[in-house]
């Protein structure tokens, strides 16, 4: 991504003004998305206090696109009392820790999994088609099942969402790992024989130094595909709290402004945690800056 | 890894070693299929005792295990591609057997048996979803996405502005659950499949921006000044220089958005469908605790899965020069 922006402060002039252009096309966009269901509700009679179709399309009750004061009053609604567990915050943060949890249990899988591979060709060839076959197979039909199997054997709560969150981002880790593993200067690598080094110390001192640029390449990968995996385990348990429930609700009550918060809520969480990984990148490699 | 550097420990050096191998192999296939077979089905009579049936399956599976690393020894495309098929018989059989012997009702997993069984039996009503959720949903959203993407990424590197003002969005919505995304574009469109075919294409779009773009800008400057130098027309520049280059790019972004599409038209309708599709049809089956037909649509979208990555691999591999 970093290679994608030459420069951060060069790059926000034009950021800012499509962002203007945007905000500037959202009221237009929204009147022309909304006024065929107002018109529609008006022909059928409904109570509206407003007159012409274009005049309802910014207070409908399910708008398709939501006036910019009806997003202001969801925020508001969906936001406060910032403690109370019904609030967006809070169910963020139920989310977030899911979601790191089920990080780190696919990292320590990942890297556990990547150490193997690295260690045996026979493992290599007998699983890495079907870790890699796991992936084009969409993982997320296999969360509703596991999350019923989980509750059948009493694993409740936290665990069971990051158990699924890990399931979906293991193998970016695993990949990345192993290529990580494999990545140390063969040169560097004749060096350690030279000097007796055991396996151990090669490990500690060439092989995982060098595999932290790819672990981490490969954890901003994992960090989106977690969340994704522990709202979509929300959604399929019985739970009770976290966006994918809250999507859950507002969606069978077709609270549409509700869903285009939630929304908002969803993708600041998954920016920042990208932003998070980035930042622990930044400090646990520091080398890797120019 | 020093194996491959000395042949001596390669089995086509080892007669003896390969015959152990397919020894050892065929117990352990032959003696899993057989404790499957022979263990009564879950439901069906008294369970046996667990424990013996454990170390029996378990000695079994190491029998198979060690010939799947003699079978992997040696650098033959045989050597290379029947480990990976003998893991997945060694996986389903003892996945029978251990099921079979510990009798775990059918309600919570399913026997691999049983799933085939329900494959057959509900086969029109889940080849119907797949149509739905694989062809309708997640191959037109694709086609959508990627020619929107492709256009997109051109207007992106012909005018500097938007590459500074549009890319970085693009990078930040990438970041995006796509399942935060995928109710609000149901409750938009509908709930018939265009809705979810509009969400797969929204997922599609960021990956193939950022993916072409990337490779658009990967010409050299080197190949770039020599077109100067032939006075050739920016459209022969681009046709011959910038187009081939950014393809491996392209491609990479291809094969991730192949798999990314069919997991948000399944996310997609868990968010509300008129009755179709393998996503609905997984959310109502774990409903019902139907487990059979819900790992009976996990093999077929598995299949679908794969069969889309093998379509995007295979069109890769025509359309990239090899390289040299």
């Amino acid at each position: 991504m970093t290679t994608l922006r030459p420069s951060r402060v060069a790059g926000l002039g034009p950021m800012l003004i499509v962002a203007l252009i945007a905000a500037a096309l959202y009221w237009p966009l929204m009147l022309a998305a909304n006024v065929g269901p107002a018109g529609r509700t008006l022909a059928s009679g409904a109570e509206l206090n407003c007159r012409t179709a274009l005049a309802c399309a910014s207070q409908l009750r399910n708008p398709v696109v939501p006036a910019p004061a009806q997003l202001a009053q969801g925020f508001v609604r969906l936001s406060t009392p910032v403690t109370s567990p019904l609030a967006l915050p809070y169910n963020v943060g139920v989310t977030a820790g899911e979601t790191l949890l089920g990080l780190l249990l696919a990292t320590v899988t990942g890297i556990g999994l990547a150490l193997l591979l690295v260690a045996s060709r026979a493992f290599e060839r007998a699983t890495l088609p079907w870790l890699v076959a796991s992936q084009t197979v969409p993982v997320v039909a296999i969360a509703p099942m596991l999350a019923v199997l989980l509750g059948q054997y009493g694993v409740q709560g936290f665990l069971p969402k990051a158990i699924i969150a890990a399931y979906i981002a293991f193998f970016p880790v695993a990949v990345g790992m192993s290529r990580g593993l494999r990545s140390a200067d063969p040169l560097h690598l004749d060096l350690m024989r030279t000097y007796h080094a055991s396996p151990a110390q090669t490990y500690r001192l060439l092989r995982f130094p060098a595999s932290l640029p790819h672990l981490f390449t490969a954890l901003k990968v994992a960090v989106t595909s977690a969340l994704v995996g522990s709202i979509v385990a929300e959604i399929s348990t019985i739970s009770f709290s976290g966006l994918g429930k809250m999507l859950a609700e507002n969606s069978r009550a077709s609270d549409t402004v509700a869903l285009w918060v939630i929304m908002a809520y969803g993708a600041l969480l998954g920016v920042t945690l990208v932003a998070l990984v980035n930042a622990l990148e930044r400090w646990v490699t520091p080398w890797t800056r120019r | 890894m020093d194996q491959t550097m000395t042949p001596a420990r390669t089995l086509a050096a080892r007669p003896g070693a390969a015959l152990l191998t397919a020894a050892a192999l065929l117990v352990g296939v032959g003696g899993l299929l057989l404790a499957a077979l022979t263990l009564p089905a879950p439901g069906e009579g008294t369970p046996p005792d667990a424990r013996a049936w454990l170390a029996g399956i378990l000695a079994l599976l190491a029998v198979g295990a060690v010939g799947v690393r003699g079978a992997a020894q040696g650098e033959s495309r045989a050597a290379r591609t029947l480990p990976a098929a003998f893991t997945l018989i060694l996986a389903v059989l003892g996945t029978e057997a251990l099921l079979r012997a510990y009798a775990v009702p059918a309600g919570l997993i399913p026997t691999p048996g049983r799933v085939l069984s329900a494959l057959w039996t509900a086969r029109s009503v889940l080849l119907q979803d797949t149509y739905t959720t694989f062809v309708l949903e997640a191959l037109l959203g694709f086609l959508a996405g990627t020619v929107l993407g492709l256009a997109l990424a051109l207007l992106v590197v012909r005018f500097r502005f938007l590459e500074r003002g549009l890319l970085p969005y693009a990078a930040l919505f990438s970041s995006i659950p796509i399942v935060a995304l995928a109710p609000v574009i149901v409750k938009a469109v509908g709930l018939d499949w265009p809705s979810k075919t509009v969400v797969v294409a929204v997922t599609v779009l960021f990956p193939v921006v950022v993916g072409a773009v990337r490779g658009l800008q990967s010409a050299s400057r080197l190949h770039l000044d020599l077109m100067h130098t032939y006075a050739a027309t920016p459209v022969q520049t681009f046709r011959d220089v910038r187009v081939p280059g950014a393809l491996p790019f392209v491609f990479g972004a291809l094969k991730v958005a192949s798999t990314l599409a069919l997991i948000s038209a399944i996310v997609a309708e868990f968010f509300g469908t008129n009755g179709h599709g393998l996503g609905f049809r997984i959310q109502i089956e774990v409903g019902r605790f139907g487990l059979d037909i819900v790992w009976a649509a996990i093999v077929l979208a598995s299949i679908a899965g794969i069969a889309f990555f093998a379509l995007v691999s295979s069109a890769e591999a025509r359309l990239l020069p090899r390289r040299s």
